[in-house]
Formats: structure tokens, C-alpha cells, sequence
């Protein structure tokens, strides 16, 4: 059972408290929306988490092992995936070493050939298997992200941080993304999926956490944060009084739990 | 106590005088730093050029004042910035180059060698000397004394050509805080240096600017070549020392900043005349000049990056 | 399967090539000098490429490690009596310490940064090495006793050779393994890396180790043929030329950077002296002055290029830069080296999914 602690977690550069006293947990397989106005936090909570940064308070603890102050590479290996605003593939690399780096830094006495298989069945399932041998660089935008969601599985982690995946993707792709998140969902692994795209994030997510200048200002059910007067302030600016559906801009009405027709144009 | 209180002040007085020299290679390389976003690895080799060029002019006309041959190298310097930035800099931006993080360090370094190689090829290896600027006249101000050669303000001696050279220095810093703040263009260099994309929005074109600012950064460090040529025998190496003592006092001031890089360079300049003179194993203390300034420099590298005044570019 | 044949003809019509070389070259010693210091800068330039080129760690200190070794191997020598081969092996491991000491310091510093204090260290090295008179002879250089007692030239071609062949064989063998997989990820994107598992504080110090070893193993014995070392092999230029002869060969390719070397080595030395016709000469000598002027002089049958070579080297060096960031054997190597190693594994998976359908 996966289990991420995050406890009053605070990160502050120089003056600046980018972050302040955020805490959660994740039990099991979630899949859960982070979303918040910009500069809310979310990078830096996912920097903090993944141990680019070590907070500056506060303990995170994954599968009852305290990781807050742990470098990158340990964080990775303890199962913790995640993806970059940029697409950070390995551009003069192959596909293939791509997708290998993963799994030779988590098993570095194997051979690289003991893994062309499992690279192969992740390219296959994404559709890119003929793409194996160019360098990463000859890829389109989104074939790049796709290769790094692909690498992301070669590290097998318990639990991935996508940091705006559906960001400028061609609406041909977010089915593809989609369809990513939702096997790799099944097969058991917790998601935390950063985006401004509201529809995607209420069509796929169970539970909505919203950070407002470095706080959590609210944790639950899609439909009730989105209700959530704190939350409307924090988007608008401005405390609505109506009752009734309420718009979170830009999307449509979309009510969680149901299954958004995808749309392949 | 007495003694080495007056020896210390002497030493410092040297070093504030040599200090206001590197102030200004100093920032002709923070110039080029917050305006272009790299290192100049060729610097050291501008203020060598510099140096040859105010030798050439100086000896090879005699007739001309003495000390035009300092604009004049500047000028020079200034050309062979802005060509090298033009040709070999400018594509970065264009994207022509891949990993121009890389290039640029790779480049500089490489044009550094060659004009070090070209200038000993033309020049040739034996060291040149220079003939003093001008004679300082005659006065006697009771404890202000001026001769030809030499000042002294009370017990402290200083140089005729190292008072000149770091008046020259003064000077050109005053022009260029001037320029800096007060000019359309300086203000436009520091607009680029700060934001590039707003910059431009505001109609600033930030590839002019690169030249602008390379060519200016490699002007001053002609000049201050040309302000110090008559006090020391100028060989073609005389550039390297220059330039890791350069980078020294960016790094120490804060790369990035102007002000900084200007105390930087008095502070390097008093530390290395104290290093120098107050540590009791004369020679070893002397050959070892240098290395107080990249001693401080690995300590600061490691333990404070961003120096003493600076910001990330 | 072509590819690799064509791959191994190269290989061994160049061993044949170099073994055979002191044979043709046996009366002209100074030719059989000029291979061996090619090799030794081949030896440089190549782990050079290994620690820029491959981990992307730009350090303007490799001539130091070399530096530390042959000076550690000759203080040795000479204070403790020990052999050249057992003083060799102990400078190599210093080196190889040093190495490990600069690589944590580096840790934390990126691509400028870094390049700014490997210069440092190695400034701050050569003003030791200058003033420690005692201790290393100061501007004069130390003497070390030669490695193999003889006047011939022939033993110490195939020393070092063999220390190429050798190095160059380990470089590869690291750089197709799981190492060179890492250090490729770090200098594409370290952070990336670092998130996809890889740790990046321990491969980055095994690069600076690794090559600080092998430049310092040269190094050594280089000084042990030559005979002395001063702390002019720290200046500056000797760094650029390193770096030089690894741009211009490829610094990402280790064997690129290896012929860049010898090629350059080459073809400086054979800069040395443009032949001129036998008639010209006596024109030639009048004309010493204004040759002189220039930086030019006139030698036994030709003019003397003194400076310039080094400045035609540079030049090629920026063109190089420039135009062919990759170096110049680039394509060449690029074409031989890229291996479709899942030529196999794709048939396979076709198979599969025909059995299957």
C-alpha cells in the first residue's frame, strides 16, 4: 500500500515563503489534481517533494520513510516519478537510452540488454516503438513528452508528479495522455497531476488539492472544492455569493466521476 | 609597530592605486557578463593588446601626446571586440550554435589563444617598455611632494606612471557611470542586462546591445592595458594573469554587478599589496601574489557564488 | 554486420600502421619523438573528451592532475630513491586523489563556475610549483630519472602506445557501459538525470577520478621519457591546445579526440618549416629582416613559421567551433558508431505479434 505523509511541509527562499505548512496524505492508488492559481506553489511543492529542495519545515514521509532532504536520484529510487514544465528529454540520446537511464540507475549491475524488452512493450503502448533508435531531438514536442512519460514507467515508481501534461499538447496526443494516466493508474500507482486545464483535471482526478500562495486551501472531493468560497476567491479574486453551479475558468461544467467523451480531433 | 603600521599603509596605498586598474577590467568583463550572460575567457588578452597598442603609438610616434595612445587602444580593442562578438558571438542567438553554453566558453578560450599566439608572432616574445606618459611637475606642498617621476604624500611613495594610470582609471569609471546612467544607450545596456524580452519590446535591439557591450567591456580592458603599459615590461602572456585576476574580482564583487566589481577590485588590489609585502618570507610572498586573489577566489566559488554584491544572471 | 567489419579493418590497418612506424622512422629519431608526445596528447585530449565530452564537465585543470603526478612521481625519485616504475604508479594514484578532491569541490558548480576554478586550481598549482624552490626546482623543473635506460626512442613509442591503446580501450569499454549511459544523461540534463535515478555525485566524481588518472599516468611517464618537467606545462596555452586537439577531433567522440590529437601534433610539427625551392633561398636570406618583421625566419630549406603555426592552430580551432561543433571526424564516426542494437529484439516482437494474431 502506498503511502505518502506530507506534514506541514514550509519552504522559504530568502524572504520569500513560497511555501507554508502544507500537509496531506496519500493512502493507495489516488489520482489526484493539484491546481492553483499561478505561483501558488505547486512547482515548488513538487520540487520539495522530489528533493530538488529541502524544506525548509516540515517532514515528508513515503512508505514510512522520512525522504524530505533526501537528493534526487534517492527520492527516485525510493518511488517517487516525476515530469518537468519543460520537456526535459535527453535530446542527443536515443529513445532507447532514454528509456534506459531509468532502469540501469535503479539496477546498475544488469545489463542494458535485459531491459530492451520492457523499453520496447512502454514505446509499443505509446505507440512509438518505430521511433526507438532516433535521437531525441528529431521528435515532435509531443512525441517528446511522450517519451518522457514512457521513461517515467522505466523507473517503476509508486507514485508520479505530472507537472502539466496536457500543457500546448495537440488534442490527438491528450488522448493518448489520457489513456497513460488511466492503465498506469489501474496497475496501481498514485497520481498527483498539476494542471491549469480543468476539464482534464476534473474529467480524470478523484480529489482536488488547491494551493493558494503556498497554502492548502482545500483537499477533497472535485466537486466540493470546486464550491469551496476560498477556492472561488483564490481564482477570482473576489467572493461570489450564488448558489448553484458555479464556473471555474476556462472549462465547462464537468461534473467529476463521469466519463468525458475523448474527443479525437 | 611604527614601521610596519607605515609599511602597511604604503602597501595599501599601492594597492588601492593598482586596485582602481582592476576596478576597471573588472568591469568591462561584468559588462560583458550581465549584458551577454557569459564569461569573456579572452579578456586578459584585450588589456594585452591594448598595452602593445599604446606601446606602438607611443614609440612609433613621437610627436603625438603620450596620452591619446590610451583612447586610441581603447578603440582598437573596441574593433576587435565587436568584429569577434559580431562573427563568432552573434549566431548564438541566432541558434546556429548547439549548446551555446559550451561555445561560449569554448570560443573565448580559443580567442584567447590566438591573440596571444598572433601578437607574439608580430610582436615577438622580448618584452617591450614604455616610456612614462608625462613628467608630473615640480611641487613642493610640504608633505605633498611631486617630482618627475614620482609622488609622495607624506611617507608614501607612489609612481608617476601608476598615479597616471589609476587617474586614467578614475576618470574612465566617472565617464562611465555617467554614460551608464545618464546616456540612452548605457541606459539601454542596463535594460538588456536586466530582461532581454522586455527590453526588446521596448524597441532596444538586444543583438546591437550584445556588440554594444562586448566591444565596450573589451574597450576598457584595452584601455586599462594602455593606462598600466608604461609601468610594466609588456610581454604577450601578460594577458592570462589578467584575466584569472579579472574573474577574481567579478566573482568576488558578484557576478553581474557593476558596483561590485568595482570594490572588488580595490579590495583584490589592497589584498595582494599587504599579501605581498607584510608576509615575512619576502620572495616566497611575492611569487605567491597572484595566488592570494585565486585563493579567495576557490573560497568564494564554493562558499558564496553570488559574491558580495551579485545576483544570478 | 558490415558496418562492424568496416569498423575492425580501420582498427587494424591503424594498429599495423602505428606498430610498424618505429621500422619506417627508426633512422629519424625526431620523427619517432614528435609520435610519442602525440600519443601523450592523445592520451590527454582523449580523457579530456571523456570528462567534457561525455560527463560534460568543462575543467580547465586536466594539465594539473598530469602536473601532480609527474612532479609526485619525480619528488620520489628523487628524495626517496624509489624506481621510476614504482614512483610512476604512486604519482598516478596522488593524481587520481587530487582528481577526487576537485571533483567533490565541483560538485555544486556549473558549466562556468566550473571552468572559472579548475583554471583557478591550476594557476594557483603552477604559482606553487614556481615558488616552491626546494621542494620542486622552482622555474628550472625537476629531473627524473628516464624509465628504461637507453638512448633509443624505440622502447618508449611503444610505451606509449601502448598507454593509449590501453587507455583508449578502458575509456570505451566505460563509456558503452552503464557509465557512459550516466554521464551522457548528466551533460544533457543533470537534473533530469537526477530525477530519472541517476546519481549524479557519484558518477560525476568517478568521471573527474577516472580521467585525472589516466592524464596523471601519462603524464608521469611522459616526464620519466622526457626527462624533466617545469611548471610550464600548467600554463594556459598548454590547456588550450588539450582542448584544441579534442574540439577539433570531436570531444564528444573519445577516438575522435585521440587521431585529433596525433593529427595536430603532426601537422604543427610539420608547420614547423614551410620547404622553399633551393633557388629561393639565397632571395630568402636577404630578406631576413623584413621576414622578421613579420615573425618569420629563415631556416635550412624553407621558412620558419616560428608563432604562427600555433596561430593557423588557433584559427582552425575557431573554424572548427564555429562551423563543426561536433569536430571535424564527426560524421565519420557518428555513421560507424551508431549500433541498432535492437535490430534482434524488434524482430522478436514482430514474431510474437504474428504468432499471437
Amino acid at each position: 500500500m502506498i503511502e505518502l505523509d506530507v506534514r506541514r511541509v514550509s519552504m522559504s527562499f530568502g524572504g520569500l515563503q513560497a511555501l507554508n505548512g502544507v500537509s496531506f496524505s496519500i493512502l493507495g492508488n489516488e489520482l489526484i489534481g493539484l491546481i492553483g492559481p499561478n505561483g501558488a506553489g505547486k512547482t515548488t511543492l513538487t520540487n520539495v517533494l522530489d528533493g530538488v529542495y529541502k524544506p525548509t519545515g516540515g517532514e515528508v514521509w513515503l512508505n514510512g520513510q522520512r525522504i524530505d532532504g533526501l537528493p534526487p536520484y534517492e527520492i527516485a529510487r525510493c518511488g517517487f516519478g516525476r515530469t518537468f514544465q519543460v520537456t526535459r528529454a535527453f535530446r542527443r540520446m536515443t529513445v532507447l537510452k532514454n528509456m534506459l537511464v531509468p532502469a540501469m540507475a535503479l539496477h546498475p549491475m544488469a545489463r542494458q540488454r535485459d531491459f530492451h524488452d520492457k523499453a520496447m512493450e512502454v514505446l509499443e503502448f505509446l505507440t512509438m516503438e518505430h521511433l526507438v533508435n532516433d535521437y531525441a531531438r528529431s521528435l515532435s514536442g509531443g512525441q517528446q513528452k511522450l517519451l518522457e512519460l514512457g521513461r517515467l514507467l522505466m523507473l517503476d515508481p509508486d507514485i508520479i508528479i505530472l507537472d502539466e501534461p496536457f500543457a500546448g499538447v495537440h488534442p490527438r496526443l491528450m488522448g493518448k495522455i489520457y489513456e497513460y494516466i488511466r492503465v498506469v493508474h489501474e496497475q496501481g500507482k498514485a497520481f498527483i497531476i498539476i494542471s491549469h486545464d480543468m476539464d482534464s483535471i476534473f474529467t480524470l482526478s478523484k480529489r482536488l488539492l488547491v494551493l493558494n500562495f503556498g497554502e492548502l486551501i482545500a483537499d477533497g472531493d472535485p466537486n466540493e472544492v470546486k464550491q469551496d468560497p476560498a477556492v472561488i476567491e483564490a481564482y477570482l479574486g473576489e467572493e461570489e455569493e450564488e448558489e448553484g453551479p458555479v464556473v471555474i475558468p476556462p472549462g465547462r461544467l464537468v461534473a467529476a466521476g463521469e466519463t468525458e467523451e475523448e474527443s479525437d480531433a | 609597530m611604527d614601521g610596519t603600521f607605515q609599511l602597511a599603509l604604503r602597501l595599501i596605498a599601492d594597492g588601492l592605486v593598482m586596485g582602481f586598474i582592476y576596478a576597471l577590467m573588472a568591469i568591462g568583463l561584468t559588462l560583458i557578463f550581465s549584458v551577454l550572460g557569459l564569461v569573456n575567457f579572452a579578456h586578459g588578452e584585450f588589456y594585452m593588446i591594448g598595452g602593445y597598442v599604446a606601446w606602438f603609438l607611443v614609440t612609433k610616434f613621437i610627436n603625438m601626446p603620450p596620452l591619446l595612445a590610451v583612447p586610441l587602444a581603447g578603440l582598437a580593442t573596441f574593433i576587435i571586440g565587436a568584429v569577434f562578438d559580431y562573427l563568432l558571438l552573434q549566431p548564438m542567438h541566432k541558434g546556429e550554435i548547439e549548446r551555446p553554453q559550451e561555445y561560449a566558453i569554448l570560443i573565448t578560450f580559443g580567442w584567447a589563444f590566438i591573440l596571444q599566439y598572433l601578437t607574439l608572432a608580430i610582436v615577438g616574445p622580448w618584452p617591450q617598455k614604455t616610456p612614462r606618459y608625462f613628467d608630473l611637475p615640480t611641487l613642493d606642498l610640504g608633505t605633498l611632494k611631486l617630482t618627475g617621476a614620482m609622488m609622495k604624500a607624506g611617507f608614501i611613495p607612489i609612481s608617476a606612471t601608476r598615479l597616471t594610470a589609476a587617474l586614467i582609471s578614475v576618470i574612465l569609471l566617472v565617464i562611465l557611470v555617467y554614460f551608464m546612467n545618464y546616456t540612452w544607450t548605457g541606459k539601454a545596456l542596463r535594460a538588456v542586462s536586466e530582461d532581454k524580452q522586455a527590453a526588446a519590446t521596448v524597441g532596444i535591439n538586444p543583438r546591437r546591445m550584445s556588440t554594444l557591450a562586448f566591444g565596450l567591456g573589451t574597450m576598457l580592458a584595452g584601455m586599462a592595458g594602455a593606462a598600466l603599459v608604461p609601468a610594466f615590461a609588456w610581454v604577450p602572456q601578460v594577458g592570462v594573469p589578467a584575466t584569472t585576476k579579472t574573474f577574481v574580482i567579478m566573482v568576488l564583487g558578484g557576478m553581474g554587478s557593476m558596483p561590485g566589481a568595482m570594490i572588488g577590485g580595490l579590495i583584490i588590489g589592497v589584498v595582494e599589496a599587504l599579501g605581498a609585502g607584510l608576509i615575512p618570507d619576502a620572495i616566497r610572498a611575492y611569487a605567491y601574489r597572484d595566488a592570494y586573489g585565486l585563493i579567495i577566489f576557490a573560497l568564494v566559488l564554493l562558499l558564496r557564488p553570488t559574491g558580495l554584491f551579485g545576483r544570478k544572471s | 554486420m558490415k558496418r562492424s567489419l568496416l569498423q575492425w579493418l580501420i582498427i587494424a590497418v591503424g594498429a599495423v600502421v602505428m606498430l610498424g612506424v618505429p621500422f619506417a622512422l627508426g633512422n629519424k629519431p625526431y620523427w619517432l619523438h614528435v609520435a610519442i608526445v602525440a600519443y601523450f596528447y592523445a592520451i590527454l585530449a582523449s580523457s579530456w573528451a571523456l570528462l567534457a565530452g561525455y560527463a560534460g564537465q568543462f575543467s580547465f585543470g586536466h594539465m594539473a592532475f598530469m602536473a601532480v603526478a609527474a612532479y609526485t612521481s619525480g619528488i620520489l625519485g628523487r628524495d626517496l630513491g624509489m624506481t621510476p616504475v614504482q614512483s610512476i604508479i604512486i604519482g598516478t594514484l596522488t593524481s587520481a586523489v587530487v582528481g577526487f578532491v576537485i571533483g567533490v569541490l565541483c560538485l555544486r558548480l556549473r558549466s562556468t563556475y566550473l571552468a572559472l576554478f579548475t583554471l583557478a586550481f591550476s594557476e594557483i598549482l603552477r604559482l606553487a610549483l614556481n615558488s616552491e624552490l626546494d621542494l620542486t626546482g622552482g622555474p628550472n623543473g625537476l629531473t627524473l630519472e628516464l624509465l628504461v635506460d637507453t638512448t633509443s626512442r624505440v622502447p618508449y613509442y611503444y610505451i606509449m602506445l601502448g598507454l593509449l591503446i590501453v587507455s583508449l580501450a578502458f575509456m570505451y569499454w566505460l563509456a558503452n557501459s552503464s557509465f557512459g549511459l550516466f554521464f551522457h544523461a548528466i551533460r544533457e540534463d543533470e537534473e533530469a538525470a537526477a530525477a530519472m535515478g541517476v546519481n549524479i555525485v557519484r558518477y560525476k566524481i568517478m568521471a573527474f577520478v577516472v580521467t585525472s588518472l589516466i592524464a596523471g599516468l601519462a603524464g608521469a611517464v611522459e616526464a620519466h621519457y622526457i626527462g624533466f618537467i617545469t611548471p610550464n606545462i600548467l600554463i594556459i596555452a598548454q590547456m588550450s591546445i588539450v582542448v584544441a586537439m579534442a574540439i577539433i577531433g570531436g570531444v564528444e567522440s573519445l577516438l575522435g579526440a585521440a587521431i585529433g590529437a596525433i593529427f595536430v601534433q603532426f601537422m604543427l610539427e610539420l608547420l614547423r618549416e614551410i620547404p622553399m625551392p633551393a633557388s629561393i633561398m639565397p632571395t630568402l636570406a636577404q630578406m631576413e629582416g623584413t621576414l622578421e618583421a613579420f615573425g618569420l625566419s629563415v631556416g635550412e630549406h624553407g621558412i620558419l613559421t616560428n608563432a604562427w603555426r600555433l596561430v593557423v592552430f588557433g584559427f582552425v580551432l575557431i573554424l572548427t567551433l564555429r562551423f563543426y561543433q561536433n569536430g571535424l571526424l564527426y560524421p565519420i564516426i557518428d555513421r560507424l558508431s551508431r549500433r541498432p542494437v535492437l535490430a534482434e529484439t524488434v524482430a522478436k516482437r514482430i514474431q510474437a505479434t504474428e504468432v499471437e494474431s
